[in-house]
């Protein structure tokens, strides 16, 4: 049977001091530690960039490749609001937060990464704008994206957690959430034009890099590509999530939604494919995925993730089961995390013999965020009403809220001392 | 999702005016500008030639760079050495000797940065720290507008930018053709110093009509007889002339036409005046609008049906 998803309920039934979270919490702690590191020695002693690789996974990992994950606001937003593909508005909070975080963290790992951080405030004066520079294109619409439409986007629930734990305050979140529903429509169409520049941008900033970058990556519509693999990851990536918790918490999952997304994540994928095989033809470079070099191996390697994400969501019979959903968004996200992070690094060889490998500070402070986000993620989503769930879960809630000790009415059993992901 | 005819007739007309105005505006935004510009150079633009056959390897003008500049000399690996291996943070120039196996051929070379027409640095740079002078064409640094990305030694085609990779205030090191010196009306360090007269300085117009007089009186003598960095990356206000193939000498073949005007031109025109991106949001607002009621409207139905208040 399949649980419609209605509303979007808070964990409430599982405790947030669990033992991976407080893996997560020691891995974010380790990291901001090491930034301190960082700062004071420099760039080089902490990292593994070089004179040849000026830019490190910080960048081309955290920041280039993780918000195209975080661009499941983008996507599904443009699929719920501009397509209506109403039911999946359900799941837009999980969306939402997850690339709010995303993009806060991506930001911040730039913020690490640059040399001097002290001259961004330059940020605020248009007239020092060099409006033809990928990056300050990407840097100027990432963060009024991050600071405006994203976070707006997601204060709504927690006025409802106000709302619900301050009665008294009713009167003026309501009020609040009027003046919310007016600037709505402004606010979202503002969180789609922002990602389709700056996530384009994200890859006309290897344009730069001209033929030092591997002809399998390197085109005019790289942009087009980046933009459009953002679309996939978000859809992707916000399935996957809402599989895993789904799954790692107990609650029931809806089919038909979930379903929706692989549906229209197939046909994201199949047309990206079609522009990425027509794009290397036209340009004359499919030979170069025959020539013995490691570009070609993880070309061929990408090219199979997608296809298989492609093949198998496709399938209706994979759509009716949840773990093959979930093997479907993984291949995708997968497949999308090595399309965009190799003519970034693997695919960009700027100086003959140059190598570049991560150092163990570098890893462990890239680890840093992604745990921060992750454990923000975790915890407000058993705080907030962000992951989606049947009405009946809301109504347990409430009950619950009345009468902690009432067993639960959903198929969900907690046994004592059980450890979520365990 | 059923469809009525009212929302089919809707559909149809929010999306013929989605693609009339977004064509229009694109149309407009793409014919108004001509074509992206290509770079010109002022006529009091200085540069450099140097002469790869005439250079005998001494570094006096490395030392004189590194005085004039006030850099420190490169000791890192053990106190002693200063013969860095390339440019870096500490070494704007640098000579490096090229010998072919057999060692039957070989040739010194001398590298910096190329001052190009239309530097991909400063096309990467965000707030235009790194910028090329309207007179004299030298691309210099600016340390209070650099934000240390970097993205000028991912665009740069000659690999010449180098950031100071140890300490909390990183700067971006390369050649600024001396730019003190020139303020004061001398010339680089470097070229004033080569006793040899391998690199020499002067307006870049009269650099090139004397290397094409070098060609012209001695024909064969140098490859290919033409000058390495007239059309390169659109051309560069360094010159050099070489007895040895150019890429033997580490010289790159980043091709004729500028980075910045053949990776960005469509950048450019898509952002230009920010038309496109304006016309796109007048265009969701309007149709996100639009079906924003339709939203409300459900979530209402919903409110009544099942007494939970709406989630936004």
């Amino acid at each position: 049977m399949n649980d419609t998803w209605q509303r979007d309920v808070p964990v409430f039934n599982v405790p947030i001091w669990t033992r991976p979270f407080k893996v997560l919490c020691g891995l974010a702690g380790l990291g901001l530690i090491l930034v301190a590191y960082r700062e004071v020695v420099g760039l080089g002693p902490a990292s593994g960039m070089n004179d040849a690789y000026a830019w490190g996974i910080w960048k081309t990992f955290n920041t280039m490749v993780l918000t195209g994950l975080g661009s499941g606001a983008f996507a599904i937003g443009i699929a719920a609001w501009l397509f209506r593909r109403n039911q999946l508005h359900v799941v837009m909070r999980t969306a939402l937060l997850t690339s709010f975080l995303a993009y806060v963290f991506g930001l911040a790992m730039l913020g690490v990464d640059v040399g001097r951080p002290w001259n961004f405030y330059w940020i605020v004066a248009p007239w020092r704008w060099n409006l033809h520079s990928p990056l300050l294109e990407v840097a100027v619409c990432m963060s009024i994206y991050a600071t405006i439409p994203l976070f707006v986007e997601n204060i709504p629930p927690a006025l409802e957690y106000i709302y619900q734990q301050w009665p008294k305050l009713r009167p003026i979140v309501k009020q609040v959430e009027k003046c919310f529903v007016k600037a709505f429509p402004w606010i979202v169409s503002l969180a789609y034009v922002l990602p389709a520049m700056h996530q384009s941008s994200l890859g006309a900033l290897m344009l730069l890099g001209g033929n030092r970058v591997s002809p399998l990556w390197q085109t005019p519509f790289l942009p087009l590509l980046y933009v459009w693999a953002a679309a996939f990851l978000g859809f992707a990536f916000v399935s996957a999530t809402l599989l895993f918790c789904g799954v790692m918490w107990k609650r029931p999952l809806d089919v038909d939604i979930l379903g929706e997304m692989s549906r229209i994540n197939a046909w994201l994928i199949g047309t990206w494919l079609v522009f990425r095989i027509a794009d290397l033809s036209i340009r004359g470079q499919i030979v170069a995925a025959f020539r013995p070099n490691v570009d070609a191996v993880l070309f061929w390697a990408e090219m199979a993730l997608m296809a298989a994400a492609f093949w198998f969501q496709r399938n209706p019979a994979v759509r009716r089961s949840p773990r093959k959903m979930f093997y479907g968004a993984l291949l995708a996200t997968v497949g999308g995390i090595l399309y965009r992070f190799d003519p970034t690094t693997t695919a960009f060889q700027p100086k003959a013999n140059a190598i570049y490998f991560p150092s163990v500070i570098e890893i462990l402070i890239s680890v840093g965020f992604m745990s921060l986000g992750i454990l923000i993620f975790i915890f407000l989503a058993k705080i907030l009403a962000i992951l989606p769930a049947p009405n009946k879960l809301w109504h347990e809630m409430e009950s619950r809220r009345v009468n902690p000790r009432l067993k639960p009415l959903t198929a969900s059993p907690r046994v004592e001392g059980y450890v979520a992901g365990d | 999702m059923e469809i009525t005819r009212r929302d089919l007739l809707q559909k149809i007309t929010t999306g013929g005016a989605v693609i009339a105005v977004g064509g229009a505006v694109s149309a407009a935004t793409l014919t108004g500008i001509a074509h992206a510009e290509e770079a010109k150079l002022s006529p009091q633009a200085v540069g450099m030639l140097y002469d790869a056959t005439r250079c005998i390897g001494c570094q006096t003008c490395v030392v004189a760079c590194t005085k004039a500049n006030d850099l420190t000399p490169d000791i890192r690996r053990d106190q002693l050495h200063q013969g860095p291996g390339d440019l870096n943070s500490y070494t704007k120039t640098i000579i490096k000797l090229y010998k072919s196996t057999d060692g039957k051929e070989f040739s010194y070379v001398k590298q910096q940065c190329m001052h190009c027409i239309d530097p991909a640095c400063a096309a990467a740079c965000m707030f235009g720290g790194l910028k090329k002078d309207a007179k004299t064409g030298a691309v210099t640094w600016n340390g209070s507008l650099c934000v240390g990305c970097r993205y000028c030694e991912i665009a740069c085609p000659f690999n010449v930018p180098k950031f100071g990779w140890e300490g909390f205030n990183p700067k971006i090191v390369k050649c600024e053709f001396c730019k003190e010196r020139l303020a004061k009306g001398e010339q680089p360090a470097c070229t004033e110093v080569c006793p040899k007269k391998a690199v020499i300085f002067g307006p870049r117009e009269e650099l090139m009509k004397e290397a094409k007089l070098r060609i012209a009186a001695n024909p064969g003598k140098y490859f290919e007889n033409r000058v390495y960095g007239e059309r390169e990356a659109g051309g560069t206000q360094v010159l050099y002339l070489s007895h040895v193939a150019f890429d033997k000498l580490g010289l790159p073949q980043p091709g004729d036409e500028s980075v910045p005007h053949k990776y960005l031109k469509w950048q450019k025109r898509l952002y230009s005046y920010l038309v496109l991106p304006a016309g796109l949001y007048a265009v969701l607002v309007g149709s996100i609008r639009k079906n924003w009621k339709g939203h409300e409207e459900h979530m209402e139905e919903e409110e009544k049906a099942t007494g939970l208040r709406p989630q936004l």
